[in-house]
This record gives C-alpha cells, structure tokens and sequence, in this order.
C-alpha cells in the first residue's frame, strides 16, 4: 500500500482539526467548511498567487528558546499570529499552524480587493455571458461592497478581441488573474498567450503570428473566473441559469471525457467538462465538446421507415426481422459507438437470429500527447468484453465483405454504422437481400436499406460503457430522442422479441441487471452503483495508450 | 543610431553581420538559458534599428527558440522599449519628483517649442492615454502624425512634424542632486536650465562622467566615494591598482569563504538598497556544497525617487564594485554573476563592460582567479525602465528574460529559489562595494564606525529645495537631519522654511516639519533625529535607500503627492491587484484634487485605498506605493482638507462624472437628466 502521509494538527477559526502534510491551506479551509474565495487558484495549475483574495490570517505555534512549542491552558499549542495577511494558496499546511479565515482583518482584505477587481470593471452583467457563473458577481455579493466609491474614468481596454477561432476576448472584465496563460502554457503546451502593457494597463493577448488555435482553447474559457473569455460558438446564446445540467460523458474518444450537457428544452447549448481526475482531470478537446450541433442537425432520421417508406415501430420490428429470416446467411456489423447494454442486446439478438459473423468498426488515429488517444470509438472495451467482436475489432471486416460481394451473406444487420465506412462499396449494399440498419443521420447505407431504424443520439440516452482504461462510466440523458426515434436499447429488445425471445425488459435497469447476471465482468453491479465518476472495471491497462 | 531605409519598415529581416556578432556575443553570456538574452537582444535590434518592429519581435523569438507573445509581452511592458521610430534626436526628460520640482515639465515644454512640437495640442490628444484613464489602445500607431503612441508601458513620445526630434517623459533618471535631467539620446544631461532648452537638441557631449570640483564636506567619512570627484582621476583599472586597488581581493582568496562571511558579519553590514537587511545573515542562508551552482546578482537598478549614489560609483570607480562582487562571489562560492544595471545607465553600463575586460586581462576575473583556482563570470545585464526590476525576485525574472513579475515567497526565497531556481544572492552595488573595504579593514574595525546596529558609512542622497544638494557619505547616524541639511547642505534656499523632508527615497514616509517623535522615551525634533536605520524606523519612516528629498514651504504636498503617485502608477508592474488597481486609483484621486475637483471624501477615500494596498500585495512595492499616501495624508491634512471641499450628495456615482466634478464649483443634490440615462461620454479627443 501507499506509504503513510502523516497527519498534521491544524487550527482553523479555532477549532483544531487533522489534515494529511501536503494540503495547501486553501483546500485544507474548503474541507474545513470554510470556502476561500479564489480567481487566481486553480488546483490544476501552478501558483502565481495574484489576485490576493485568498488573503487569510497564519500563525505558527510560539516557540521557547529550545524551540518547543509554548503550550497554552488547553495543552494546544499558543499561536503567533503573523501579522501581515498571507496568501493560502501558496502554502501547505504545517504542524501547529493557525489560520483564521473569518476576521475582521480577512474581511477587510476581501472587500478591499473585490472593490479594486471592480472599479475598472465594466459593470455589465445584463449583457454578458458569464452572468450566473462569474465569480465576480459571486464574491461580490459575499465579500464585496454594496456602492462604488470611484468617481474616476474606467480603463479602456480591447474588447470583442478573437483570440481564436473559438475564443473570444473583452479585456474589460479581465480580472487579470492569469489562469489561461497558465493553462495553456502547462496543460495544452502552446504558450501563445501573454501580457502586454503594464500596470492597470495590463492586458491578455497573442501574438498576431501565434494565435489561440490549440484544440483545448475552449478550457480556458472553463477557467475563466469572469466573463473576459467567452466562447464564441455559446456566447449571447444562452444564459446560463436556464440551462439544465446533465452529467454523461463525451463519445468522441475512447477516453470517455466526463462532462455536462448544458440544455433547455430539449435542445443543447454546450457541452462543458467536468472534473474526474481519474479520465479527463478537468479538461476536455474543442473538437469534442463542440461536436454535438448534428444531434440537433435538420437531417435528422425522425422515425423508422421500412422500403424507404416511413413505418410505425412495431412494423418495422417485425419486418426487420423476418427480412434478415428471410434473406439466409447473415452477417452484424455493430458499432463500438453503442453502449454495453445495447452491445449486450445485440449479442443476444445475433444469436437468436443465428449470426455467428459479426464484427465492429475500428477507428485508431494518432494520439494528441494531452487527452485523445487512438481509439475514436468510446466504448471499444465494452465491445471486447461482450463479444462484439472476436479476436481483434475490424479482424473479420474483410471476411463479411467478401462474403457479400461472392454472394455467401446475402443479409446485413448494421447498428450504428454506416456500410461505406466499414469497406463496402455501394453496389455491395445493392447486393442484400436484407439490409436493416439503425442510425441517427441518413447516409449510403440508411438510403439503401431495406428497415431503417432511427435511434437515439448520445445525449437522448442513458447507459454505460467502458473505457480504454477500463472505467465504467454512464451516460445520461439530456435532452428527449428527436422525433419518433427510440433508445436504442428499446429498438433490440423489440428486434430480440420479435425473433420469439422473451425478453422481459421493461427498463434500461433490466438491461443492466440481465447483463450482470450474463456477463461476469459486471456481476453484482448496476447503473446506480457506477456512480457520476465511473468506477474501475478491469485492471487498469499499463499499456501504451497516450492520455493525460 | 542607423536608420533602415523608408520610415517605419525594417526591411533588413536579416540583421546585418555586426549586428548578429553582437547578438550571438550577447547570447553567450547565458549559458543556463538562452530566454535571458531577450532584454540584450530588444536592446541591440533597437540600437541598430531606432525601434523594436514586429519583424524585430518575431526575429528575436526565432532566434531565441522562444514565442513571438513571449517576446511582445516584453516589448511592451520596458518604456524604453519603442515599437515605432522615435525622431533622429530623442531627448528623454525626467518627470519624477525631484526633476519635477526643479522645473522638468517646464523643460519639457520649452524643448517641444524648440522642436516645434505643438505641445498643449499634443497634451491634450495625449491626455488619458498616457497615464490616463480613458483610451487606451494597446498597439502603439500614431496618433497624429507626431506622436508615438506607448501608452500601456510607457509615455507617450511626442516627435517634432518634421521626424527631427522627438521628447518623452520618463521616470526617475537616478540624478535628483542635479536636477532637472534629461538625456540627449544615450548622452545624460543634469543641472539643466530652462532658458538653454534649445540648445540641448545640439549637444554632443555627455555629463555623466563629469567631475565636482567641491572638495567633501568635512562632515563627510569618505569610503566608498573615496574616489569620487578626484580631478585628473581616470576611472581604468591602472588607476584603481596603483591606489591600492585588488589588494584586498589577494587578502580574500588567501581567506576561507566561511571566514570571509564571519567578518561580514562581524561587521554588522546592513544592505543599501532600501530594506536595511543584515548582509552576513543574507549571505549565511546560502547553503555551500549544494549540487545547485550558486549566483550573485548585483543590483544596480538604482531607481528609488531620490536616490542617486550607484551612477558615481559606476561611472568614476568602477573597479571598487567588480573587486567587491569578486569577493562576494568568492565568499558566498558564486561562479556566475551578473551586474543588473538600469537602462537609462547606457553610459555606466558601457564602463562596466571595459571595466570588466580590464579585470578579466588582469587575471581578477575568469578562470583560476590570481592562482586561486577559483573561477568567476561576471556579465552586464542592462535593465530597461522598469522601477520593479529593484525588487529583488522582480529583477531575477526580468533577468531570466520575462516579465519582472515580483515572485511570491514562500516558496521563492532567492537564497534558496533564485535565479533559474537556484541560490542567488542579490545585494546593492554600494552594499558590495563595502564587502571590500571590510575585508580590507576587517569586520570588527569596520563595525567601529558608525553606531551600534547601524555600523559603516553611508551615502545620503539630498536632492529638493536645500542649497546645495548633493551626495554626502557620513557614518552612519554620525549627522542628524538638521545638521544635514543645515550645516552639510547650506541649509534651506533664501527666505525659505523647511516644510517636510522624505528621509529614504519616495517610498519612505515623509517627515513634517516641527514633528516631534518618541523615541526610547525621550522626545525627539525633527532637526534632531540620527539619519540612521533604527532611529528612521523608530519615526515612522525609514533610511531606505538614503534619498532625502527636502520640500520648503512653497511646496504643494497635494501636488508633490501626486506626483509621487503618477510614479508609482507608472510603475507597477500589474500583476497582483491591490497594487496594480490601487496606485492607479491612487493617482487618479490626486490627480482630480489638483484640477480642481476634489470632493469631501476623498483624503478618507485616499487613505483607505491605501490601506487595502499595503501589506497585501506580492512584493513590497504595495507599502512603497502606499506610504506615500498615508503619510501625506497624515502629515499634511489640513493642505488636503482643504483642495477636498466639495459635499458629494448619495448616491456616489454613476451620477456625477470626473469632469463634472472639476468643472463645477458645487455639485447639486439632484443630479442633472442625463437623456437615457447613461454616462455622457466624453468628447471624442479625450477618448
């Protein structure tokens, strides 16, 4: 086991508590219950101790000559307090440490600094976007003054600035605390953000030459105490005290990124990260969080057709299945894009229709060094665990081709992908006999098959699925299936009866529980016990898969 | 300076031959970091090109592997840095207090009518862009076509319509005894009279290097200024031996470094940069045997408002200060040092350069030092324009080639996290230049002088309203005030009363006169307060950096606190908020006063902004930007009482604007309508 961290004997407002050595002050306080207002603070970055916000009270035990600690009538130590303010960020707890965070002192610190944060500041909460998340606003109602007492012209800055493609700057709110240079230089490793001027002048900006293009720009806007970045893509769309919050995770990635669905209703504003220092810390790609605009995509897939033609459900259940009956040797493609539970129903639904070949698609691309592995497939471990495939994914790709093309299968069941992209041409697919696909967007394979059964996109579902790591995660469901779509757990359940199973799945729970029953792996689990960070399924794999 | 062909392109992307021998010499004094060659580089593109392009940015970037942001945050956080073409005769004029009360602005003005630069129209496109509260954009253009625009960093430059002259303002020159000052590009000018203005566009000689032909006070207890204002005294290094000079470092290296600091210490040496720190204890945290080299910095930054002593001892003795940095080196087990000197020192930082080859040819520098087998570096490092570069941690970043962004401590101890994250030692150029004659005289023989926890001699800088302002190097607390400025510098000017003095640079707290202080019991006046550390402190200020700055009773303290403001405004750095917010507020406060828009609130609104600087800040900068404030507040009351006399009615603002407020005799209890209800803005010029 890890080697014992000692415990050190703290007195916080008083009241002498424990803390592991390695806590910093401000954290130690937050366990405590005693919150310390932060803009500069940030645990996952290095600590320029700035804004001075974090202003508290230390002391340390009073010390006779030979250095042992004067003990006082309650036989704890005596403290002497230092009497400057200190910053609690930048220190760690020590032994005998005393620190007051509810003084007069610490008060008037506070509001001293919350009044100099604001007498530049522009003061336009109703137009900007951070209004409802600004810890501005926040502090300032705590800690802050209810007047001004400037009487001076404000500081004009930049604002409106594109610092990117995806991030743009008002220098006016900027509390200058310096979190996004930070982040960019020590997390994403693109050190393109910099101060220029000095003073009350001081301004964040780029270089015209080097702008702020990193595929993680956007978590700068995440960080961003206050409304000086905003994202361009979310700004003036939303306020963000409509949105409904929904925990899930990303699917762009085998990673499984945890994040939060900001919708209202049924329609998606933005897709922020949210911290799991066991995944993603609290990190997440651009490219990931902002690739949800096609779930609300006009091309949508709203109900089943069967022929092309548009068909009530029970219909195109029944017809799906007695087409692939019908049409003899049959082969599965499914994608490691559906979750254990829908993977579990297609097993079972394989064999009751008696496929023995069955396979997914692989999708490996070159790791970024910082958060995206290889694996573009979320959920390619929870395929190898429930047998969607054999051996390695995309090993009998070719073999189901080719028996398409010589004639042998004559029967095709895709769930979730689409026929081109797994090596078909299109005259293959004109070839079946039976062609049933299920699918959110209509593409090659949708437009030649014979039952199309429109699903559910990621974020209208719940479910789990595995990562490449080996961690069970859930996704939740933010926003309703659009249209007539249906989950797509509901979609096999119905297919698996309609090949005479009894299924008995009322709910997703079911699912879950039939699977736990079946498949060891998840024996004794259920959606419940995963709980919002996931837990680890499998032993973590030492391989060489790049994360963070 | 070489100007590239067509104004305001450098089509040369490519410097030319001599330039980039320069620049890779300058790359090879930092062998631990290529990034700390991007100050040295900003200065040669600059020296070659008369400005910094965006070319010049990206070039430098390039070549120092480092991002183009890295380098523009530095271009424009130093004044001294320009991103377009200043004219060909660039005259920079000292603005700070002492500058400013010997006439600077009325220099100023008069060398812009010279120049035919049209300075009132220019003031008033300036106003609110320089130090300003209005607009301010951050990349620099012309605004008019006679003026660069370096707001944000600097002031702006005005230059003549014809491209001949131009004129900016800079902060403290380090020469308030001779003030006004200005400097003729690189050539210092001091003792400037206003009617001879115009003919400073056509000087061609400097007076930096000039010789006083007053013989010391006999007061004085000459040390470290031994050497200085000998007439026929050359400042090279056979001079310097033939007195006697490199024997004590002979002594030294025949010595044990443990040795070496038990003397220091024995001697009781408190620094000279302002903060009094025992040297023996500074230098005893460094821990030897480490597997981090240690480094020594010496800080020649000398820019504390009325300090002026470091510019003699580098430009007239500069052997004295290498010998005492060998040593110190030597003592603390330093291989590697750097002479951190101010920008507008190009002058000095030239001397210390040859002074620095004489030594090396000599054998005092390099490797195996007289046989030694010690070995040590010692580079140039020219500052900027940057008043935080003084802040120790402040000076190791800027030395590290970023943003002098004053480090917290804990953790950055120098002594244990300095420069490049190693022990480093910083100490004033006058605290090592007694490390010498300590070793020369020995530590205990060395604590004779002066009083008891005050030992040694020190330089008092006097500039103001005295007679004869100047430099005096006494024992420490062997004067009081009074004698000082009575006796040593020929008391106050005719017909004039002392009214407040300022012991310790512009930060130290001001003294009124006739104030009494309490001191162990006794009651002590002004005139009779020790001009030492202890009894400084005892009075509320302190010696500082021995700046002593005299006001006589013609003297606005509204307007000498403003601009003492308007200083440290300029001058902070912006990185934690109470500082970078609150010396601006400081400033834009008095600043009203003085036009004539003071409101009843505004000394308790003053005094209260500066209390929630001081003690809260990164560095010490937020109490020397607060002192200032407190103290004047404090000991000039009835003055600010008095400017601040208009009743502001609740509610405060958005009501009533800046300029309402001076316009208007009173300000009426209702407000005036105001349209839609939102502030009027300014007219477009101001903006």
């Amino acid at each position: 086991m890890s080697t014992e961290v000692p415990l050190l004997n703290v007195q916080i407002d008083g009241v002498w508590m424990q803390f592991p050595k390695g806590t910093k002050v401000i954290e130690a306080c937050s366990q405590a219950g005693k919150f310390i207002p932060r803009y500069c603070y940030h645990p996952k970055l290095s600590i320029p101790g700035n804004c001075r916000m974090c202003l508290i009270e230390m002391g340390m035990p009073k010390m006779t000559p030979d250095r042992k600690p004067v003990l006082g009538p309650d036989g704890r130590p005596e403290i002497g307090w230092i009497p400057r303010p200190q910053i609690s960020c930048a220190q760690d707890v020590a032994e005998g440490m005393g620190i007051r965070t509810d003084s007069p002192l610490v008060k008037e610190c506070r509001q001293g600094v919350m009044e100099f944060l604001l007498i530049n500041h522009p003061l336009d909460c109703p137009i900007c976007d951070q209004a409802g998340e600004c810890r501005l606003q926040e502090f300032s109602v705590e800690y802050g003054n209810s007047h001004s007492r400037f009487l001076e012209r404000k500081v004009k800055k930049p604002k409106n600035v594109e610092l990117g493609p995806r991030v743009t700057l008002d220098a006016e709110r900027c509390v200058l605390c310096s979190r996004c240079i930070r982040f960019m230089k020590e997390v994403a490793k693109d050190d393109v953000l910099g101060f220029v001027d000095r003073g009350g002048f001081s301004t964040i900006a780029c270089h015209p030459e080097k702008t702020l293009e990193s595929n993680y720009s956007l978590n700068t806007v995440d960080i961003c105490p206050v409304g000086a970045l905003t994202s361009t893509d979310f700004r003036f769309k939303m306020r963000v005290w409509f949105l409904k919050e929904t925990k899930s995770i990303d699917v762009n990635d085998g990673l499984g990124c945890n994040i939060l669905i900001g919708s209202r209703e049924n329609h998606i504003y933005r897709i922020t990260p949210r911290e799991n220092n066991d995944v993603n810390g609290n990190w997440i790609p651009d490219s990931h969080r902002l690739n949800f605009k096609y779930i609300q995509s006009e091309e949508r897939i709203l109900a089943p057709t069967v022929d092309q033609k548009p068909a009530a459900w029970t219909e195109a259940t029944k017809a799906a299945v007695a087409k692939l009956k019908a049409a003899g040797k049959l082969a599965m493609i499914v994608s490691s894009k559906l979750t254990n539970e829908e993977l579990y129903l297609a097993k079972r639904l394989a064999t009751a229709l008696n496929i023995t070949l069955h396979d997914t698609l692989p999708r490996f691309e070159t790791p970024d060094g910082i958060l995206i592995p290889s694996d573009r497939n979320p959920n390619t471990s929870g395929a190898r665990l429930l047998g969607a495939f054999t051996k390695e994914p995309g090993a009998h790709l070719k073999e189901i081709v080719e028996g398409v093309r010589k004639g042998t299968i004559q029967g095709v069941l895709s769930l979730g992908e689409d026929l081109l992209d797994c090596g078909f041409a299109h005259e293959d697919l004109l070839k079946l006999k039976a062609l049933v696909v299920t699918s959110i967007l209509p593409n090659a394979s949708t437009k030649a098959a014979h039952v199309v059964l429109s699903g559910a996109a990621w974020a209208e579902k719940r479910g789990s699925m595995v990562n490449i790591h080996g961690r069970l995660q859930r996704l939740n469901k933010a926003v309703e299936p659009a249209g007539e779509s249906r989950d797509d757990w509901e979609i096999l359940r119905d297919l698996l009866e309609a090949t005479g199973t009894v299924a008995a799945l009322h709910s997703i729970e079911d699912v879950f529980r039939s699977m736990s029953q079946d498949v060891p792996a998840f024996a004794g689990l259920n959606l419940g016990k995963i709980g919002d960070l996931g837990l680890q399924l499998l032993p973590k794999q030492e391989t060489a898969t790049v994360t963070a | 300076m070489e100007y590239a062909a067509g104004n305001g392109t450098q089509k040369a992307m490519t410097p030319p031959a001599n330039l980039l021998a320069k620049i890779e010499e300058a790359i090879s004094h930092y062998p631990v970091s290529k990034r700390s060659a991007s100050l040295p580089l900003l200065h040669l593109w600059q020296e070659h090109y008369g400005y910094v392009s965006d070319e010049g940015v990206s070039w430098i970037a390039a070549k120092l592997e480092l991002q183009p942001i890295n380098v523009l945050e530095l271009v424009t956080f130093y004044p001294m840095f320009r991103r377009e073409p200043a004219g060909k005769k660039h005259i920079r004029v000292c603005r700070t207090l002492s500058c400013a009360m010997a006439g600077s602005y009325k220099l100023r003005d008069e060398l812009a009518k010279s120049a035919g630069i049209d300075i009132a129209a220019w003031n008033a496109e300036m106003q609110g862009h320089a130090h300003g509260d209005q607009g301010h954009d951050h990349s620099p253009k012309k605004i008019t076509g006679h003026a660069v625009h370096n707001a944000g960093h600097g002031n702006p430059v005005a230059v003549s319509p014809d491209g001949e002259y131009s004129i900016e303002f800079v902060e403290c020159l380090a020469s308030c005894g001779s003030a006004p000052v200005a400097m003729v590009d690189d050539l210092f000018q001091e003792n400037i009279r206003i009617e001879d203005a115009a003919a400073l566009w056509k000087t061609t000689t400097s007076q930096a290097n000039r010789v006083l032909p007053t013989p010391p006070h006999p007061r004085e207890h000459r040390l470290i200024f031994k050497n200085i204002d000998k007439q026929g005294r050359g400042n090279d290094i056979a001079t310097y031996i033939a007195e006697g000079g490199y024997e004590p470092l002979k002594k030294a290296l025949a010595t044990k470094p443990e040795d070496l600091l038990e003397e220091v210490k024995k001697s009781g040496l408190r620094g000279r940069g302002g903060a009094g720190f025992p040297c023996g204890t500074k230098w005893s945290f460094i821990k030897r045997g480490g597997p981090k080299p240690t480094y020594l910095i010496c800080n020649a930054d000398e820019s504390e408002p009325g300090t002026f002593k470091d510019r003699y001892i580098i430009h007239q003795d500069p052997h004295q200060l290498i010998e005492g940095m060998v040593i110190s080196c030597f003592t603390v087990g330093a291989s590697l040092a750097y002479l951190y000197i101010r920008g507008e020192f190009p002058e000095g930082a030239e001397i210390l350069e040859k002074a620095l080859a004489e030594a090396r040819a000599k054998g005092f520098l390099g490797k195996n030092i007289l046989g030694s087998g010690f070995d040590l570096e010692i580079y140039v490092h020219r500052g900027a324009g940057a008043y935080i570069c003084g802040e120790e941690t402040g000076l190791i970043e800027s030395l590290e080639g970023k943003r002098p962004y004053p480090r917290i401590k804990p953790p950055y101890f120098p002594a244990v996290l300095g420069l490049y994250q190693c022990p480093t030692i910083v100490n004033n150029v006058e605290t090592l230049c007694h490390v010498k004659h300590i070793v020369q005289m020995g530590g205990s023989e060395y604590a004779k002088i002066g009083r008891p926890n005050n030992t040694g001699t020190r330089i008092l800088c006097v500039s103001g309203d005295v007679q004869k302002p100047g430099y005096y190097e006494v024992a420490v607390g062997s004067l009081t005030l009074g004698e000082l400025i009575n006796d040593v510098c020929g008391g106050m000017k005719p017909g004039r009363t002392l009214k407040g003095v300022i012991p310790g640079g512009s930060s130290a707290k001001v003294l009124r006169a006739g104030e009494q202080f309490k001191i162990k019991d006794a009651m002590v006046r002004l005139e009779d307060l020790p001009m030492d550390f202890d009894s400084l402190a005892a009075a509320g200020s302190m010696a500082g950096s021995g700046g002593v700055i005299v006001m006589d009773d013609t003297r606005d303290m509204v307007e000498i606190l403003n601009n003492i403001n308007e200083f440290y405004a300029h001058e902070s750095c912006g990185q934690c908020t109470p500082c970078r917010e609150g010396a601006q507020w400081m400033k834009k406060i008095t600043d009203r006063i003085v036009a004539g828009g003071g409101v009843e609130q505004d000394p308790a609104t003053l005094k209260n902004v500066a209390d929630n600087i001081a003690g809260k800040t990164i560095c010490a900068f937020g109490e020397a930007c607060s002192w200032p404030t407190q103290s004047f507040l404090a000991k000039f009351k009835d003055e600010f009482a008095a400017r601040s006399t208009k009743a502001l009615p609740p509610p405060m603002p958005p009501e009533y604007t800046r300029d309402e407020l001076i316009q208007h005799a009173s300000i009426p209890s209702v407000s005036a309508p105001r349209g839609n209800g939102h502030e009027v803005m300014a007219p477009a010029a101001t903006r």
